[in-house]
């Protein structure tokens, strides 16, 4: 029992209802209702190591959000075997409560008429948190997250991003080891996401908790986490450290050249125009055909640079490309 | 024409909502059970099977008033009744049309079950049948009208905001004026008086009565009261429609 | 079990606190309802004006009885609202932010509501309590248990309608409906109920135990009377709870109508 949560060969069926067609066969469902499994999770194992934080990234309806149901202990499996923190979630619920917070972003712990101090004041009694504890934690807590000014403040007036960091505080309070989030980051601007996103972060770097983070965004997978896992149809289709992503599956750089002269052209194998503009040129260059040293060098002799940057595609970019690869084998 | 179209839309739209349906028709049952066993208790002052007729025919009646006021104060938060407002005739025809589908069938499903409940429950049809049968199309005059105030309800949220509280008050003066529970006749004399000076009392009373007996007389009466009612709920209606296009024109909408 | 007892006077009241949040809105439900009891009380003075008695039931009994059933139903919604909508909050996996906290998923969803219109019920039980005749100061005490049974019996039926929602879907129509009918029950002269419908009316739809018995504690108290009044309350606190733990149990499998993946 080595790791903060070992998930192995779990998996989650649901019996789904036929929907009848026609009044006949509406009327015959009365009587017996047809089902049809629709497999929502499908074998899937990983190993996820105190204060690792890891992103479960796949398009809707792939399962994390099951799974994720299934290591808090909110749905029983079908098949399989997990443990959090030394817990069988669905058969521990409660112990395993204490020791594990949850942000789901599309619901909300926080009550809405009221300032969220006075729901931090519940969170105390909920987790049988000793006060003195709680007063310490909460300080930090909202010091570390800046909602200080806001705690007076009903729910319902703060923004979405204000809220959200009220939200993770929630979460925090009672001292979690491994923190489940459900798409933290979804409806804020790009501001909001990125204040999120570092402070999920630096938390978990501080605290050692461990973090495993569901999203579509890829930006919530870059910024927060080191490693992440790709779920496909239940399937679990890539496990790498976010730097292999990467390096294995994207042989495409960026190239953006800022050039005295108003245009300029790299003429060489596997470099393809991506946008052209006064001054302004961002070439797609395929590093299996032509290494980046060649196009730099190439540039440099055809015109007088002002600015050159390479960059990697991004994320999303990577994450299609794995999905695309996925789905063209059966 | 298109008016025809409009309300079997909104009757299909009615007969769509099974949940609310069963749960309408359940309400009617249960109030109709409660009712039989007081009555029934009373039987030495009154005839219990004909009071009992008679809730079902006011039920019958009130339970036909769709809430669809709820939708036409949308209209006007929304703001997009301005739109509509610049045709103030078609826009009535059409609330007035949905409001009578609904209305329509919410009486065709409920009839069975009221008639199926009374008859268990009252242990057999009023003294003189024939009654029922006066109750039909006045159940229809009175349903009209309460379409009509539904509307008023709608156009009042532009000057109260919310029209809840109005759609209550009418709800109780309904039910107390109109004699839903109890028929007027055994009110307290002066709140007879009072109740048939307002048009609550032949929609809900005089729709009912037709259960003590077969008198068309009583039934003209009733219906001409709901018709003059109707005529100046109207009325009521045109002056807040003049009054709302003032506001709009004022505040721009 | 200090901790869980903890826990709910805390959540007891966070949820009053968010209730009188909006000051204009809670006033205008408790006036709101004061002003419906009132009405409908009206209609059994007309009632008993006419014909001055049901079956030995005056109109001061009638005042007692509406008066127990709006206390307990006042006590009931306001301590314990969250009943009225459960089978949406079911339908919806809303207790899946219940689920993931430590303590009971069925209190805490009950008590973190509070409906504001049930002060105005509470108040109008007090005023006919009054008016009835039948209270003496001693009988306060007995009245105010009176009342919390009948809300701990409404409570259990709320949650047994609704938790039908674990196994038949969006059934909050339907519940809502039967919530409604124990309600209506409750309100009328016990003594009209004879035969087989007095049994239903204190097994399947219990408004026996939330009016007809509870009401004579305050009429003419007895220990014996009591105790019936208490024991029926455990006795469906104890079946809500059984039912809303296998609806639970289902849930957690997943397999009921609508589930998102």
């Amino acid at each position: 029992m080595s790791g903060s949560i070992e998930v192995e060969n779990l998996s989650k069926v649901f019996k789904v209802r036929v929907r009848a067609a026609g009044l006949g066969a509406a009327m015959r469902q009365l009587f017996s209702a047809p089902t049809r499994d629709a497999v929502a999770v499908d074998g899937l194992s990983f190993t996820i190591e105190k204060g690792e934080r890891v992103a479960f990234v796949g398009p809707n309806g792939a399962g994390k959000s099951t799974t994720l149901k299934m290591l808090t202990g909110i749905l029983h499996p079908t098949g399989g075997d997990a443990r959090v923190l030394g817990h069988v979630p669905w058969r521990d619920r409660t112990r395993l409560a204490y020791r594990i917070g949850t942000v789901f972003g599309q619901r909300t712990q926080l009550w809405y008429h009221l300032p969220a101090a006075d729901t931090f004041a519940l969170l105390a009694r909920i987790y049988d948190q000793d006060r003195a504890v709680h007063q310490r934690r909460l300080s930090a807590l909202v010091d570390a997250f800046g909602v200080g000014p806001l705690l007076d403040k009903p729910v319902r007036q703060l923004s979405l991003g204000e809220r959200m960091r009220c939200e993770l505080v929630a979460s925090l309070l009672h001292g979690p080891e491994v923190l489940f989030l459900d798409e933290p980051t979804i409806g804020l601007d790009v501001t909001a996401k990125a204040v999120i996103r570092d402070l999920i972060r630096d938390t978990s770097l501080q605290d050692g908790s461990t973090v495993l983070l569901t999203s579509h965004d890829t930006g919530d997978m870059e910024r927060v986490c080191d490693r992440v896992l790709v779920i496909h149809r239940g399937r679990l289709l890539l496990d790498e450290p976010i730097a292999a992503l990467r390096k294995n599956y994207i042989r495409r750089k960026v190239v953006t050249l800022l050039t005295a002269e108003e245009h300029v052209t790299v003429d060489l194998p596997g470099v393809t125009l991506v946008e052209k503009a006064p001054h302004r040129t961002v070439l797609e260059v395929d590093v299996d055909l032509t290494p980046i040293e060649q196009v730099v060098q190439a540039a440099l002799q055809a015109s007088r640079l002002r600015d050159l940057t390479v960059e990697d595609p991004p994320m999303e970019e990577i994450v299609q490309a794995i999905y695309a690869s996925a789905e063209a084998q059966p | 024409m298109r008016y025809v179209a409009v309300a079997s839309v909104a009757a299909r739209q009615t007969l769509s909502a099974r949940g609310a349906i069963v749960a309408r028709a359940a309400f009617y049952v249960v109030v109709l059970l409660i009712f039989s066993r007081l009555w029934g208790a009373m039987s030495g002052f009154i005839s219990a099977a004909e009071f009992l007729w008679y809730l079902a025919l006011t039920e019958w009646t009130t339970l036909a008033m769709p809430h669809f006021y709820v939708g036409i104060e949308e209209d006007v938060r929304r703001g997009d009744i301005a739109y509509r407002l610049a045709r103030p005739v078609s826009y009535f025809w059409a609330k007035f049309a949905e409001g009578m589908g609904e209305v329509l069938v919410r009486l065709v499903v409920l009839a069975p079950v009221g008639l199926v409940a009374a008859w268990g429950f009252a242990g057999g049809l009023p003294a003189d049948p024939r009654g029922l049968l006066l109750a039909v199309p006045l159940a229809l005059l009175a349903a009209a009208v309460l379409v009509l105030i539904q509307i008023a309800i709608g156009l009042s949220a532009f000057w109260f905001q919310d029209a809840s509280p109005s759609h209550w008050i009418v709800q109780k003066l309904l039910f107390v004026f109109g004699g839903l529970f109890i028929p007027l006749d055994i009110y307290p004399e002066w709140m007879q008086t009072i109740a048939h000076c307002t048009p609550f009392a032949p929609l809900v009373y005089g729709v009912g009565r037709s259960a003590f007996g077969f008198d068309p007389a009583a039934a003209a009466q009733t219906a001409l009261l709901i018709v003059a009612w109707g005529v100046v709920l109207l009325g009521l209606v045109g002056w807040l429609y003049r009054r709302s296009l003032e506001v709009l024109n004022v505040n721009g909408g | 079990m200090k901790a869980t007892l903890r826990f709910l006077r805390a959540l007891i009241a966070t949820n009053l606190k968010a209730s009188i949040a909006l000051r204009g809105a809670f006033w205008a439900r408790v006036v709101f309802m004061m002003a419906n009891n009132l009405i409908f009380f009206v209609m059994w003075w007309v009632f008993f004006e006419r014909f001055e008695e049901v079956r030995g039931w005056r109109l001061p009994d009638m005042a007692a009885l509406f008066g127990i059933c709006a206390g307990a139903f006042g006590l009931a919604v306001v301590f314990g609202g969250g009943v009225r909508d459960l089978s949406r909050l079911i339908v919806n996996g809303d207790l899946d932010s219940f689920l993931t906290q430590p303590k009971s998923p069925l209190l805490h969803s009950v008590a973190s509501r509070s409906e504001a219109s049930g002060w105005g019920d509470f108040v109008t039980a007090g005023v006919l309590l009054g008016l009835s005749g039948y209270l003496t100061p001693l009988g306060v005490p007995a009245a105010l248990l009176a009342m919390v049974c009948g809300a701990l019996v409404f409570l259990a039926w709320g949650v047994m309608v609704h938790s039908l929602a674990f196994w038949a879907g969006d059934t909050s129509s339907i519940s809502r409906q039967m919530w409604e009918f124990l309600i209506a029950f409750s309100c009328y002269p016990k003594t009209i109920f004879v035969g087989w419908l007095k049994v239903v009316l204190f097994t399947l739809l219990p408004a026996g135990f939330i009016s007809f018995l509870p009401v004579e504690l305050v009429r003419d108290f007895h220990v014996g009377g009591a105790l019936a009044v208490v024991g029926g309350a455990v006795l469906y606190t104890g079946l809500a709870v059984l039912v809303f733990r296998a609806g639970l149990r289902r849930y957690e499998s997943g397999n009921r109508f609508g589930v998102r993946a």
